[in-house]
């Protein structure tokens, strides 16, 4: 019945987007985003009873979660990597340009 | 730019060549190392900072439920459902295994507070990125103008080794030159020490001399004032001396019986006085004469005692009473030097004053009757009873007294001795008036004395009286030779009057050469 569920770390990822290093910081973000699809698919596509965790920051500890909001949030935090990457293929495509 | 390039071309181009590009790419290298070393900390950091901003947030929203339902880990790898209560209930790890229980909210503060030294490390390793990323640019255009123009050169300023080295050889001669120094001073030195004790010997006996001048005015004017204590107060061995003469000289008038009774009179108990004593205690008035003067110098005892007998003899030629009275009062002085006395005789002397004056007060009674009994040497050997409890009783320990008296020599042996002494003043108090009867000079009693113990003492008094006698009298004669280095102790027997006349020959030498005594040291030292 219950899923505990491993959400990825939107936030990690995003606070971990170094500028300057753009190439690793680059497939970084892919990978993250790659991951958060996952996660996105995963939460959609469970039943309405599941119950959902979300593990703590840094720690062992999985917090009952709700489905809905961990999708919903979920998703915020593939837009938000998708911006990113895009941000980031922008800026070099632009450098490349240049 | 050019002009303070930074530390590691110095480091890197050995000579004045130009900049090689190969070191200062690699300068660029480490400082870009250092940068993304900056850069990982910090990211490190900012990662702590999210966890503690997460744990914020958490603690934050804790609270706000009474219990939560959680996946609550079994191991990296196990779970189970659980559900978290006492949400507002929180502890803290301190550090080093230490935590604090506390609140929710108490647990964000110290977050915060933790976020905040995060940030500040943060900010720091920020900081040095930047330093360094400036030095990469630097380093960068510096690489960039070196290939475009060849000209640019590290300049270079070679320190001088030669001039590094007499700093140092300065530095090091200092200690050795030290040394030298010294040892050229010291080689002079002996020299120096050399005048200065001379100089320093001319000071001494120049002082010495003066001393010896004071010390003879002194001398002269002291006799008088010693005269005049010597009526009052607890003698000194010249007073006592003085003493002795006046009292010869006080004795003249009195020369047979009448002496006595009148010393017995004033000095209360002549049973226990010596002839001395009696002699000072009556004439202390007279004023002293050369002798004392020369007794006062005190060089030695052995003179002082030697002078005695000088006096006696000078007392005999003055005065015939006296004379004989006194050289019975000196000669136990002597037989006392003979056995070796002579050191603490003048304690001793004190001492037997004291004694004498204090016995004065209490024991007259005693000898007064006592000393016209005395006729016969049976008569003497009752003088060598002792008379400390009051009575006469037998001496037990003459001889082991006496060896004390002999031996020590000293002051202590005084107590013991003093008695025997004592006695002896009683003895010569006896031969005075015995000589004064027979006229027959003064080593006539000494013999009687010393002679008779030996042939008469069985035939005369009591056991008591015998033992007292043996032990004064011969004790004397058979200790003198071995503890006396004169002819005088070898011969207790000799008749007083040639010791006599060498002591006066002495005495009247030493008036002669009064020298103190650390100028006769001091001579002896220079010979």
């Amino acid at each position: 019945m219950d899923l505990p569920l491993r959400e990825a770390r939107p936030q990690d990822s995003a606070g971990q987007a170094p500028p300057d290093s753009p190439a690793p910081h680059r497939e970084d973000l892919g990978s993250k985003i790659k991951e958060q699809k996952i996660v996105v698919d995963e939460l959609s596509n469970l039943k309405k009873n599941r119950k959902v965790y979300k593990q703590q920051q840094n720690s062992n500890i999985f917090f009952l979660a709700d489905r809905t909001e961990m999708l919903s949030e979920s998703k915020n935090i593939l837009d938000e990597l998708r911006k990113e990457y895009q941000e980031i293929e922008n800026s070099e495509k632009t450098k490349i340009k240049k | 730019m050019e002009a303070p390039p930074d530390p590691a071309p110095l480091a890197a181009a050995p000579a004045p060549a130009p900049l090689r590009a190969p070191q200062v790419a690699r300068l660029r290298e480490e400082q870009e190392k250092v940068v993304a070393r900056c850069r990982e900390s910090i990211q490190h950091w900012k990662k702590v900072d999210e966890d503690y901003r997460a744990l914020q947030e958490r603690l934050g929203a804790l609270p706000d439920k009474l219990s939560y339902s959680v996946m609550v880990p079994l191991g990296p790898c196990a779970f189970m459902p659980g559900q978290l209560v006492h949400t507002n209930e929180v502890t803290v790890l301190l550090g080093d295994n230490w935590f604090a229980k506390c609140s929710a909210k108490q647990a964000v503060g110290l977050a915060e507070h933790r976020k905040a030294h995060v940030r500040r490390t943060i900010d720091d390793l920020k900081k040095v990125m930047k330093s360094f990323e400036s030095r990469v640019e630097f380093t960068e255009d510096l690489q960039k103008m070196s290939d475009a123009a060849g000209d640019i050169v590290d300049i270079r300023e070679e320190v001088n080794s030669d001039f590094e080295f007499k700093a140092k050889h300065r530095i090091a001669h200092k200690p050795h030159s030290k040394p030298k120094t010294s040892g050229s001073f010291e080689a002079e030195f002996p020299d120096g020490t050399k005048a200065q004790a001379l100089l320093a010997d001319e000071a001494l006996w120049a002082r010495l001399e003066e001393l010896e001048r004071r010390e003879a005015l002194l001398g002269e004017l002291d006799s008088k004032p010693d005269t005049v204590i010597a009526n009052g107060q607890d003698a000194t061995s010249s007073e006592e001396e003085e003493a002795e003469e006046q009292s010869r000289a006080s004795d003249g008038p009195h020369p047979g019986a009448a002496a006595p009774g009148h010393c017995d009179g004033d000095v209360a108990d002549p049973g226990l006085l010596s002839g001395r004593v009696n002699g000072h205690a009556h004439c202390s008035v007279n004023g002293s004469h050369s002798y004392h003067s020369d007794e006062d110098e005190d060089e030695d005892e052995d003179d002082s005692e030697e002078s005695e007998p000088a006096h006696h003899a000078v007392g005999a030629g003055h005065s015939s009473v006296p004379t004989i009275y006194f050289s019975h009062t000196v000669e136990p002085k002597r037989v006392r030097i003979n056995t070796g006395k002579n050191t603490t005789l003048k304690f001793s002397e004190k001492k037997e004053e004291a004694k004498r004056k204090r016995k004065n007060s209490c024991g007259g009674g005693h000898a007064t009757p006592e000393l016209p009994t005395i006729r016969t040497p049976a008569d003497i050997y009752r003088v060598f009873v002792d008379v400390v409890n009051g009575e006469y009783v037998p001496r037990k320990s003459i001889l082991k007294s006496r060896s004390r008296e002999n031996s020590v020599c000293s002051d202590t042996s005084e107590s013991s001795a003093a008695d025997p002494e004592e006695r002896r003043g009683l003895l010569r108090g006896l031969s005075w008036e015995e000589a004064a009867c027979s006229d027959a000079g003064e080593s006539i009693p000494e013999e009687e004395q010393e002679g008779q113990p030996r042939g008469a003492v069985p035939p005369l008094a009591g056991p008591p009286e015998v033992q007292a006698f043996s032990g004064t009298v011969v004790e004397k004669d058979v200790l003198s030779p071995c503890a006396a280095p004169r002819p005088a102790g070898a011969h207790p027997l000799l008749p007083p009057i040639p010791e006599r006349k060498e002591l006066l020959s002495e005495a009247s030498e030493e008036v002669t050469k009064r020298v103190s005594k650390f100028r006769a040291a001091r001579l002896q030292q220079k010979n």
